[in-house]
């Protein structure tokens, strides 16, 4: 039986990671996969509470977050479709004509 | 005979209809003259059955002495115009004695003005707009003396004034009319000089609601009383007017009142208008600024006598001082004028004068005679002098006039009728009326005040003489004059008939029968004044010296003087008397003062405000500033705004890091 504080510090390792790739990477679509990261992340620390506690409630909502972020990669996919068809490129620091 | 009250109605329903036909349906200048002039003489003819039946009234209520006490008037309420609380104000028309004889000038005099304009405004540019403006002053006009209270006067007195204002600027369009006024700028003066004594007016009314409660005149069958009729209540009560001090509150509302009398009836120091007014064409100086409107002061007076007349208000020297101070000034003014109307504007003023200084000295029947009759014979004066500007060519200046007698036999007789009349000659009606003024100052009065009317009324003939001089008799000045023609048919009918009436106006209210006092007590509660010996004698003396003054005047202007006379040169009179003269021909400076120290200082207020304290102040500081403020501010905050998403989200990381350690660890 492994110990839920591995489970714990793995995941909060893949959340720390997924910080740093969001806020550090250029590319558009690494960025997204950081976000789909710390997602994941959320989810091994619910399952894993959830076999601690051995309770179900944890793994329904992983079940919830998993559709949400199927949902999401949806639609942030075709927005990056769309950005790339009007700038040519995934390049987010190119993507500033919000700029005050 | 009671039901018959509402005939009263029709009075003011007549023009009021020829307005709105004129203004929404006729569009042709013959059909609105026509129509103008029938609508007023109905109103007329609703007028004399009104007489009638208000006489009837009278017959029916001397059997019992009580009912005989309750309806010596008409009081036809129409609606209740505004109710606020206990505070009440009928729309309601009253026709007593008083409005009688005033609807009788008014609708009588005014249906023969609107005749006469059918053709001196013939080939007038708007004459169907002219012809609905002058029903519109009837109408108003109407209201004025109709009225039950003073709001509804108020009405009157304001539409009046807006009227005045229209026909003065009727040609608004023309740059400048002789002698050099601007048409649009006299309207607004008068408008503006009468807007100073109508504030006087509406504080008066403000006054009076808050002293009494109501601005009814007289109090209607199981209403409450009138404001008139409870003056005795309020009588002793005093009110703090800040720096003035203590008055009494009857002191105060007079006062008031005569700031209003001031600004409508021309007198010292708001005159200046009405010289000015002269602009419109003249039937209007005939109408409107010579023998109703101008009038409607006397008649405030003479409604609210008992108010003027309590002792507790004090008020009465200064309305006798106002009035006579007025008729010496005026009379010296139109002495030195060489425009035709503005001898007889000034001659106006000064005859108004003579009105408020016998209303002020009590003796109310003599202002309401001298009203009458000066409302007919300068009527006359002014459409003569219509008839002669028509006939010339749209000359006003006498000094391009002359030998016109011959020329204009019609207008020549009855202009020498208004001309006697106006300068008090036996029989003539002014004779009468100026003459119980006069001996009632002395009656009455201080022999100061007396001896001031005389003068006033020795200039007055003076300048009468002078006037006929310089337009009838001599050789005829320029090519117009030389050119003169008789006016026609309309115009000279009106003539004749209104020269008839100054012969025999002054019946009304001749010594030993006093028609007029006897008819206007039940209003006026006047004793007339017992004749004396020495009133015969005063009046003699002072027709004798009238006449004398008036020879005077013509002998000098039509014989020695006549070569000197020349257009666009000054008066022979100015070599003798130098500044007296030239002061005289400004008015004693009266418009002078007004654009030196009023205009000029409110023009350079104005001036301020535009050009520094809304430019600097207003746009400067509070419009221009707030943007500035929140420029700036803008400025500061927009750093934060760089476009990179890696920004967005590191500050959205920092913020839940701090929060989740807030609800983690505090």
């Amino acid at each position: 039986m492994v110990p839920t504080s591995y489970y714990v510090l793995l995941s909060a390792a893949l959340f720390a990671i997924g910080v740093v790739g969001v806020l550090t990477r250029r590319n558009a679509l690494i960025v997204f996969m950081s976000v789909e990261m710390m997602l994941n992340s959320a989810n091994l620390a619910l399952v894993a509470f959830a076999q601690r506690w051995q309770s179900a409630n944890g793994q329904i909502l992983v079940f919830f977050v998993i559709t949400v972020a199927a949902a999401e990669v949806a639609v942030g996919l075709a927005l990056l479709v769309t950005i790339f068809r009007a700038k040519r490129t995934t390049d987010i620091d190119e993507i500033n004509t919000l700029r005050g | 005979m009671s039901d018959l009250t509402w005939i009263v109605v029709l009075i003011p329903a007549f023009p009021l209809l020829g307005f709105l036909l004129n203004t929404f349906v006729i569009r042709n200048e013959r059909q609105a003259g026509l129509l103008a002039s029938a609508m007023v003489a109905l109103s007329f003819v609703a007028t004399l059955a009104s007489i009638a039946v208000l006489q009837s009234l009278q017959v029916a209520g001397a059997g019992a002495e009580a009912a005989a006490e309750a309806k010596h008037h008409i009081d036809f309420v129409l609606w209740e115009w505004m109710t606020i609380g206990t505070f009440r104000v009928p729309f309601g028309l009253l026709f007593d004695q008083l409005t009688a004889v005033m609807a009788l000038l008014v609708t009588g005099v005014g249906g023969l003005i609107h005749v006469f304009s059918i053709g001196y405004m013939h080939g007038d540019a708007r004459p169907v707009r002219y012809f609905a403006y002058l029903n519109l002053f009837i109408v108003a006009m109407l209201f004025l003396i109709m009225g039950d209270n003073l709001l509804l006067l108020f009405l009157g007195w304001e539409g009046v004034g807006l009227c005045s204002f229209l026909l003065i600027s009727h040609w608004f369009d023309r740059k400048s009319v002789p002698p050099g006024i601007v048409p649009s700028e006299a309207a607004v003066k008068a408008f503006v000089a009468n807007r100073v004594g109508d504030a006087g007016m509406l504080l008066a009314m403000m006054a009076i609601f808050a002293s009494l409660g109501t601005l009814t005149f007289y109090g209607q069958a199981g209403g409450d009383a009138g404001y008139l009729e409870r003056t005795a209540e309020v009588g002793r009560q005093v009110v703090n007017v800040g720096i003035l001090g203590q008055m009494s509150i009857l002191t105060l509302i007079t006062l008031l009142m005569l700031v209003g009398v001031t600004g409508k009836s021309a007198q010292v120091p708001l005159f200046v208008w009405l010289p000015d007014a002269m602009a419109g064409p003249t039937p209007v100086s005939a109408l409107i600024h010579a023998a109703t409107m101008v009038t409607s002061g006397v008649y405030l007076i003479a409604r609210n006598h008992t108010l003027f007349s309590d002792l507790a208000s004090g008020t009465a020297p200064w309305v006798v001082g106002i009035g006579v101070l007025t008729a010496l000034l005026a009379a010296s003014a139109a002495v030195t004028q060489w425009d035709i109307k503005r001898v007889l504007a000034y001659s106006t003023v000064s005859q108004l004068g003579y009105m408020v200084a016998a209303v002020g000295m009590g003796a109310y029947v003599a202002g309401m005679f001298h009203l009458l009759t000066h409302g007919v014979f300068k009527a006359l004066l002014f459409l003569g002098s219509a008839s002669i500007i028509h006939g010339t060519h749209e000359t006003q200046d006498m000094r391009r006039m002359g030998g016109l007698r011959a020329k204009m036999p019609t207008t020549f007789w009855t202009y020498m009728v208004g001309a006697l009349a106006l300068a008090g000659i036996f029989p003539f009606a002014g004779f009468w009326s100026k003459d119980e003024i006069i001996a009632q100052a002395f009656d009455t009065g201080s022999p100061l005040t007396g001896i001031v009317l005389i003068i006033s009324s020795l200039l007055t003939a003076f300048y009468m003489g002078r006037q006929v001089a310089l337009v009838f008799w001599g050789k005829p000045r320029d090519a117009h004059a030389e050119h003169a023609h008789e006016s026609t048919g309309g115009m000279k009918i009106v003539l004749i008939i209104l020269g008839v009436g100054a012969i025999i106006a002054g019946v009304m209210n001749l010594p030993g029968l006093h028609w007029l006092d006897s008819y206007l007590h039940p209003v006026l509660g006047e004793e007339p004044a017992p004749y004396t010996i020495g009133k015969g004698v005063l009046a003699a003396v002072v027709t004798l010296l009238a006449g004398a003054s008036m020879y005077g005047g013509w002998y000098l202007y039509a014989r020695v003087l006549e070569a000197k006379i020349k257009p666009g040169k000054d008066d022979p009179g100015f070599r003798y008397a130098g500044d007296i003269w030239r002061g005289a021909e400004l008015a004693w400076g009266f418009d002078w003062f007004y654009s030196r120290v009023i205009v000029r200082g409110y023009r350079m207020l104005a001036g301020f405000l535009a050009s520094v304290f809304d430019q600097q102040g207003i746009d400067g500081i509070l419009v221009d500033g707030v943007g500035r403020v929140f420029g700036s501010l803008a400025s500061l905050f927009r750093r934060g705004q760089t476009g990179y998403i890696r920004n967005y989200a590191w500050v959205f990381f920092v913020g839940v890091v701090v929060l989740v350690g807030y609800f983690a660890f505090v």
